[in-house]
């Protein structure tokens, strides 16, 4: 859509009627200030939206004033738009009539919609349905900014909300998460009926999800106390900047601010190596063992002396057994009488066939059954049989000293830790050096914080020594510091606030894990299934959404940098980076400038103004992009911090730029030192547009009496 | 061909890695359409395609119409 003409008639310092004829591209509308530059953006916001004043008040003076008693003329703003090779007409107007010196009568405010085909033939439309045809509302969101300080378009909380609404992909994804939300919800509780109703447990269970339910609260009031603070400390961080400006030697203040919020960082980054969780230390990383090599060797003495003590029993013991077997077969033989077979005596198969053949081979004469020399054949092989076959006769009780071998075992273990001894000796040295670190690490915050604070003292000084009125200078000195506590305070309890909730999630993983592993084993696998694979859908859901807004993010970012790189050609810009984040459940975007990774301490004014624009330029060419229709941009003084020379850069660099603006400007107005005639400097030749006006009081006038004031509206 | 919205949707739902990783599902094994999906043996392409139908349709099913068809379906499937 382009804006083709727009014409104000006999509102406010517009007498009578003026028409701009606009073109694409760069439309500068020049005008000193007062001359009418800030009424022509209010007539256009009036044509759109209307307003609830007094329209009496909207009327021409001039006019007014010439009008006679009775008579009655129109006051109206009407525009002319192309759109899809098609003209539309837009006009809100109302009819005065006079009836007294200054005061008026107020009829017929319309709001008329009409549309041209392509024929030319005009039809009455319906001006609203028109208007958010030709312009939507959320667009022009987008597209009209009045003054710098309305440029920076997140500075609310709704703003990226609507962005997204408006261009990104990921609006069609939004409802997606909270979908998957409800279903897991559902499923967890489905699991935990079926594991109540089966569970042996059961009361070990509940408390377990009260439990749970206790830290998600917790969680969430956290988190609650958590986006309160960040809110505030935006608050506070804003009645700084505001403060800041009334400190005469703000370039000194900056300098301050830079040094202490770098300060700032370094201690936060200081504080950050520190690493004390030192009971997580004892164990996790085996601090514990850190006097083992001294139990240790104590252990490994004992068990060798353990040790030698038990092959010395062993010894004896064995010798004492030997003995002792050698006692026992000699007393048995002796006090029995009985001796082995001697050595010509037959052996033990030779005796069994003697007996066998009731004959005795030795003295040759026969031995039958029952008679004494079969007898003693058969006692002397018994008692020899019984003489081969010691152990029998042995207690299986008395057979070994130690029935088990512990002794080895320990011996084993002692070999295992004596290979890990390397490394529990180097836990001393670990121990020592990170002691040594975090005392160093702490020496230095300590220096830091006296450098921050004789930094703050000298900021103090700075701020109380403004020439501002002294009771304005007072109550701002006052709120100044009171803000500094604020936000170091704000800072300080945020940085709390998070490792507290980083705590609560760990314990409700923790606690969650094992409501899992009591559902597994009591709950119906099919419930259990259904929930897996809901809780991975939930995931997929959430990530895709995650990640849809952030390739939004990423590219509006890589856009922005690239206009901002375009405006400020051959000079500093740093980058335009976007952190995203979530407080409360709403999605926050903080835009800042950053040198590499580090945020620009307070840019100036010119440069914050420049990012502004290029983030504008970008929604713009996103608009057009995910609408294939671009859109006006209609700026009012964006540029008032910058010089001269560099807003008519600023200009030919955006004329270069697809799509349509009007920037109304003070700029490359000059005024004549004697005469104080106005001009336009030559300067403006080289500043490349499309269209050029110049908005001039007629001249005399007076200040005082409005119906002298009328602006005329020069083609340049 | 142009894409209705909601296979484009479905589409990029079932881009993420989990699908690849945990369900060892081969890239272009997945289906292209909603239609597709619905008849997909696999339950979690089946309950996404199921979400997507229901919500992008002329008139989304209410939270609790969704949870029964899925909840019902996955349950069916898993026994």
């Amino acid at each position: 859509m382009n804006i083709q003409t727009v014409e104000i008639e006999n509102y406010l310092c517009y007498y009578s009627t003026n028409r701009f004829e606009f073109s694409k591209g760069l439309n500068i509308i020049l005008g000193e200030n007062g001359e009418g530059k800030t009424k022509f953006f209010e007539a256009l916001q009036w044509l759109f939206i209307g307003n609830d004043h007094r329209l009496d008040l909207l009327v021409s003076s001039k006019r007014l004033s010439e009008a006679a008693l009775g008579d009655s003329f129109s006051v109206s703003v009407s525009l002319s738009v192309e759109q899809y090779e098609q003209i539309k007409f837009l006009k809100r107007s109302f009819t005065v009539t006079k009836d007294g010196d200054q005061s008026c009568l107020i009829k017929n405010e319309i709001f008329e919609g009409i549309e041209e085909s392509k024929k030319g033939e005009r039809e009455k439309v319906d001006a609203e349905t028109l208007l958010q045809q030709v312009f939507p509302a959320e667009i022009r969101k987008y597209s009209m900014f009045k003054g710098e300080s309305e440029l920076n378009i997140f500075d609310n909380d709704q703003a990226l909300v609507n962005l997204i609404n408006l261009f990104a992909e990921a609006k069609h994804y939004s409802k997606y998460s909270q979908k998957g939300e409800m279903l897991l919800t559902a499923a967890e509780k489905a699991v935990a009926n079926n594991t109540k109703s089966r569970s042996k447990d059961k009361k070990d269970y509940e408390v377990l999800q009260a439990d749970i339910k206790e830290l998600n609260r917790k969680k969430d009031n956290l988190s609650t106390l958590l986006a309160e603070n960040h809110s505030q400390l935006e608050k506070v961080d804003k009645g700084l900047k505001e403060a800041e400006k009334y400190v005469d030697n703000a370039e000194k203040l900056d300098i301050l601010n830079s040094r202490i919020a770098n300060l700032e960082l370094s201690i936060s980054d200081h504080q950050k190596q520190i690493k004390e969780r030192y009971t997580t230390y004892l164990f996790d990383d085996n601090w514990v063992l850190v006097q083992y090599e001294s139990i240790f060797k104590e252990y490994e003495e004992k068990i060798s002396q353990l040790s030698k003590e038990r092959r010395k029993l062993q010894t004896e013991y064995d010798k004492q057994q030997g003995k002792k077997e050698a006692e026992r077969e000699a007393a048995y033989k002796l006090f029995s009488g009985q001796f082995p077979l001697p050595f010509n005596v037959p052996d033990k198969e030779i005796m069994k066939e003697l007996i066998e053949a009731e004959h005795c081979k030795v003295c040759d004469r026969p031995a039958p059954k029952g008679s004494e020399p079969h007898d003693f054949m058969k006692k002397r092989l018994e008692e020899y049989l019984k003489l081969q076959d010691p152990k029998e006769s042995e207690d299986p009780e008395q057979s070994t000293l130690f029935e088990k071998d512990y002794i080895t075992e320990l011996i084993n273990k002692m070999n295992l830790h004596n290979d890990k001894l390397g490394e529990v000796r180097s836990i001393r040295k670990k121990v020592e050096d990170l002691f040594d670190f975090n005392k160093k690490r702490k020496l230095e915050v300590g220096d830091l914080e006296d450098k921050l604070e004789k930094e703050k003292e000298e900021r103090n000084r700075l701020v109380g020594s403004s020439v501002l009125a002294e009771e304005k200078l007072s109550s701002i000195h006052k709120n100044y510091n009171g803000w500094q506590d604020d936000k170091t305070r704000l800072s300080k309890s945020i940085m709390e606030y998070e490792m507290e909730i980083g705590q609560l999630n760990s314990q409700i993983k923790e606690k969650q894990s094992k409501k899992d592993d009591i559902d597994l084993e009591s709950a119906n696998s099919f419930v259990i299934k259904t929930r897996e694979i809901i809780r991975d859908i939930e995931i997929i859901l959430r990530e895709t959404v995650e990640n849809k807004f952030n390739e939004f993010i990423e590219m509006l970012q890589e856009k922005s940098n690239k206009y901002l790189i375009d405006i400020n050609v051959d000079s500093f810009t740093g980058n335009i980076k976007f952190d995203a984040s979530e407080i409360d459940g709403k999605k926050r975007i903080k835009v800042s400038l950053c040198e590499e990774d580090r945020p620009i301490h307070s840019p100036n004014e010119s440069l914050r103004t420049s990012m502004y624009i290029a983030i504008l330029f970008a929604i713009s060419n996103l608009a057009e992009q995910s609408r294939e229709e671009g859109y006006p941009l209609i700026f009012d003084a964006p540029t008032s911090s910058f010089a001269e020379p560099k807003a008519g850069e600023f200009f030919n660099i955006i004329s270069g730029t697809n799509g349509q603006i009007i920037l109304l400007t003070k700029d490359f107005i000059g005024k004549e030192s004697q005469s104080r005639k106005l001009f336009i400097k030559p300067e403006f030749d080289n500043v490349n547009r499309a269209k050029a006006f110049w908005l001039k009081l007629e001249r005399p006038f007076d200040r005082n009496q409005l119906r002298t004031i009328n602006t005329n509206v020069i083609n340049v | 061909m142009i894409m209705a919205r909601k296979d484009d949707i479905l589409k990029t739902f079932l881009e993420h890695k989990i699908l690849v990783e945990k369900y060892e599902l081969r890239v272009d094994e997945l289906p292209n359409s909603i239609t597709e999906a619905k008849q997909s043996e696999v339950p979690i392409i089946r309950s996404i395609a199921l979400i997507v139908d229901s919500l992008e349709g002329p008139q989304a099913d209410t939270d609790s119409a969704l949870r029964n068809l899925i909840t019902q379906y996955l349950n069916s499937a898993a026994i």
